[in-house]
């Protein structure tokens, strides 16, 4: 556990970093600092392996007061990994990854046979070691950032800004491989954002700080999002909190109809029937294996051939039950043309449709229960 | 003009090719040798003042401003003129060559290791100490090998100014290669002066070859294709 | 190094009244070395523009200007004069064209540089605006490389100083002279007087030249 009691930092030029911050980040979960810039959260990270000395109160890891160890030896048990990256570009990925498993005492070929394993752990193939830093995308960098964190096999992680200079694409990549690898290595993962949805998705405890080192809220993502302390936390969460504060509640409890459907051989007219008999204008078109292909609109079909792929709607997109949130669920039901959300299973294979009055209904249940 | 100028050409290739003057105290070897003398205590003196404290400085952060100062003024002195200085004040020696074009030597190297540690990108310091390296673990591990191409460059441009320059010892009476064209200019004898300048310019390239060939092996490829990119 | 160590001649240094009875003959030296060396600054400037912004206008002509000049400022300058000498004879113009040479070596680097550090966007932008690459040349990129170039131009234009004193061991009468006169007769005030004038002019064209940097470049204040 990191606990923070009372920390303040105040620099030279009397700038108040910190301000009397007290926190306790609890073992194996992620902790997210999150606030705009100048908010303290990086000068209360870099506290922690002593990159910033306090200027009065303690910094506990696993009870003991940072100050009272070596820099060096402390920083050496805790993974470092920070937005640019920080990778040697005079050495390879692989040496790149070694050298603190070196710097702990480990042999050569010790050291490399892990970083080895640390690079595959990452997703990065083994034939990238051997590549220089200047040779690697953005993406693959950071991912080698972690491994180096990761390669000591440290009990804490401290991670700044880690994913911010990489395009959305590649970050939400990276942000899942990290819940891949929290799930598998139960780290004390102190993190560092300025982005609430980055906070929210990876947090299991989110501290917002505001400008001069104020720690304004200390909370789950659930009620950081449902009950903001403040209206700084409010503003700071942004307009759509509502929306994603609906991502915390399973889509597991809608009620799934079994939807109207057609296949590609069926009639125009066997589909007019189908439609009449289902009260419906919307069709789902499904192929051979109950996948479905999209909407069909009854109102554009002509004469009395069979139906044609090419007059489909897109389904903007499925939705997995077991898997995804209420927040899913809704967007699937927005984006529809029927206004039906398409539920799938992990096959992909139709399971279900829920409308507009059945995600209304769950969210009303939903945030009664919060 | 032309004629002279090719009659002398072919003055200077026998000059140059003719076996006795290679051998003997006068001789291109002994030159060459002594040349290289010079060069060499030279550049390492030079080396051992300008490059532990353009570590110290980049390292730091502290001082740049005044070395880089002190090192553009020392540029400004006349290496000629403190040649003839000291070998008035000390008497022709080893001495009055070596200390002049120390002051040559010695603002490339400094300078150039001084901007070369302090431009090392800052998050890479960070993430070394990040993970453990303790400060003179930063320094020898990442900044020089990072701050390579440029310690290199201050060297070599260091090398071949002290080289080039090393020629003007032989005007105060000490030899090197300089010998052949102060003695040729004296006597008029433009076959000998030519021979001189070939030499010297050879030596030069040679110097400039090496440490190229020095950078080659020393910078990492991953530095090395990054200077070439930015 | 000879046993015994170093020993100070410094009876040797003496007479600074002869110094007041010479300063017209300082001045006269000063015309002719200044002369020297500033116009083959010049000449080496204006080489290295066009030269300079013919490679960074064509990448592939980088290399080997990059070669040539690296040659260029590795040839020692005494023996540059050397072979001139059998050409042109003890003139200005012997001395003129090794440091145009030196200068050129120097400032071409200077230029490239300048140019190829303005940000690609500032480029982009300039072409989207219309600006045609020749155009763009002249009132974008030439501009923002002005600070490298001045101060590649510093440098040059105190190497140029300095090395022009040389100039005298093969009879053209530059301050060099004031060192040659005065080893030949042991005489340490004239030769310390050399020393001093030559750096003295150094400085006041290298503060210049910072001083017009400054006012060229309002922009890169920070830079200096």
């Amino acid at each position: 556990m990191i606990r923070f009691e009372r920390v303040t930092k105040r620099y030279a030029d009397g700038t108040l970093a910190v301000d009397d911050l007290s926190l306790e980040c609890a073992d194996g979960e992620i902790t997210v600092l999150v606030g705009t810039s100048g908010c303290g959260k990086t000068t209360s990270l870099r506290m922690i392996n002593r990159l910033v000395d306090p200027t009065s109160g303690t910094i506990r890891v696993a009870g003991k007061d940072v100050t009272k160890s070596d820099p060096a030896e402390l920083r050496r048990t805790m993974g470092y990994v920070i937005q640019q990256g920080g990778l040697f570009p005079h050495r390879t990925v692989i040496d790149n990854i070694a050298p603190v498993p070196r710097l702990l005492g480990a042999s050569r070929a010790k050291a490399r046979g892990r970083a080895y394993e640390m690079l595959t752990l990452v997703g990065l193939s083994e034939p990238m070691g051997k590549r220089y830093p200047y040779q690697l995308s953005g993406g693959q960098q950071q991912r080698v950032g972690v491994a180096r964190a990761l390669a000591a096999d440290p009990p804490v992680l401290l991670m700044d800004e880690p994913f911010s200079a990489v395009d959305p694409v590649v970050r939400s990549e990276l942000q899942q491989e990290l819940q891949r690898l929290q799930a598998q290595l139960h780290k004390t993962i102190v993190f560092v954002t300025h982005d609430v949805d980055e906070a929210v998705k990876l947090g299991d405890k989110i501290a917002v700080m505001q400008v001069g080192g104020h720690l304004v809220q200390f909370d789950t993502p659930e009620r950081i999002l449902a009950r903001p302390e403040n209206a700084f936390v409010e503003s700071f969460v942004g307009t759509d909190r509502g929306i994603r504060w609906l991502s915390f509640f399973a889509a597991k409890g809608l009620r799934l109809h079994v939807p109207a459907t057609v296949e590609t051989t069926t009639s125009a007219e066997d589909a007019r029937r189908i439609a009449r008999e289902a009260g419906t204008g919307w069709l789902l078109a499904l192929d051979a294996d109950r996948h479905p292909l999209g909407w069909l609109e009854v109102a554009t079909l002509n004469g009395g051939a069979s139906i044609e792929l090419a007059g489909l709607r897109s389904l903007g997109h499925t939705f997995k039950p077991d898997d995804d949130s209420l927040r899913a669920a809704l967007d699937a039901t927005v984006l529809s043309p029927a206004g039906v959300a398409v539920a799938v299973d992990d096959r992909g294979v139709v399971v279900g449709v829920a409308d507009h009055e059945e995600v209304t209904r769950a969210i009303r249940a939903a945030s009664g229960r919060a | 003009m032309i004629a002279a100028a090719s009659t002398s050409f072919g003055g200077v290739i026998s000059y140059l090719t003719s076996a006795s003057n290679w051998r003997g105290s006068s001789g291109f070897l002994e030159r060459i040798l002594q040349h290289f003398e010079y060069s060499a205590e030279t550049l390492l003196i030079a080396v051992a003042i300008g490059l532990p404290l353009g570590l110290l400085s980049g390292h730091t952060g502290r001082g740049g401003a005044v070395l880089s100062m002190l090192s553009n003024a020392s540029r400004a002195l006349p290496t000629l003129g403190l040649l003839t200085i000291f070998a008035i004040l000390i008497g022709v020696g080893l001495e009055a060559a070596v200390i002049p074009l120390i002051f040559l030597a010695v603002p490339s190297i400094l300078v150039n290791t001084y901007v070369g540690i302090r431009d090392v990108d800052r998050s890479l310091v960070d993430a070394a100490r990040g993970m453990g390296l303790r400060p003179w673990q930063v320094l020898f591990r990442i900044e020089i090998p990072v701050a390579l191409p440029l310690i290199v460059l201050g060297l070599r441009t260091a090398a071949l100014q002290v080289v080039s320059t090393a020629t003007i010892a032989a005007y105060v009476g000490l030899g090197g290669l300089g010998r052949y064209i102060i003695d040729g200019q004296a006597s008029r004898n433009f076959a000998e002066l030519g021979a001189g300048g070939v030499l010297v310019a050879a030596f030069a390239i040679a110097t400039e070859s090496m440490f190229l060939v020095c950078q080659w092996f020393l910078v990492s490829p991953g530095v090395r294709a990054r200077a070439y990119t930015s | 190094m000879k046993p015994g160590g170093l020993t100070f001649h410094f009876h040797k240094v003496s007479d600074w009244a002869w110094l007041t009875g010479h300063i017209g003959y300082f001045w006269q030296l000063s015309r002719t070395h200044l002369y020297i060396a500033l116009v083959s600054v010049a000449i080496g400037l204006l080489l290295a523009l066009l030269v300079g912004c013919l490679a960074a206008r064509i990448p592939t002509t980088h290399p080997p200007i990059l070669a040539v000049t690296t040659v260029l400022y590795a040839w020692p300058s005494l023996a540059a004069f050397a072979f001139l000498l059998s050409i042109t004879g003890p003139s200005d113009t012997t001395v003129i064209i090794p440091l145009s040479a030196y200068a050129f070596a120097l400032l071409v680097r200077s230029v490239t540089e300048g140019i190829n550090n303005v940000p690609d966007d500032v480029r982009i932008a300039a072409t989207a605006m219309g600006y045609r690459s020749m155009r763009r040349l002249l009132t974008i990129e030439l501009p923002a490389a002005v600070p490298v170039i001045i101060a590649g131009l510093r440098v040059a234009t105190v190497s140029s100083i300095s090395l022009a004193t040389v100039a005298s061991l093969i009879g053209v009468s530059t301050l060099g002279q004031l060192f040659v006169a005065g080893e030949n007769t042991d005489f340490l005030t004239e030769i310390i007087a050399g020393v001093v004038i030559v750096a003295m002019w150094a400085l006041v064209f290298d503060g210049l030249l910072l001083l017009s940097g400054r006012m060229l470049t309002p922009w890169a204040r920070r830079v200096s």
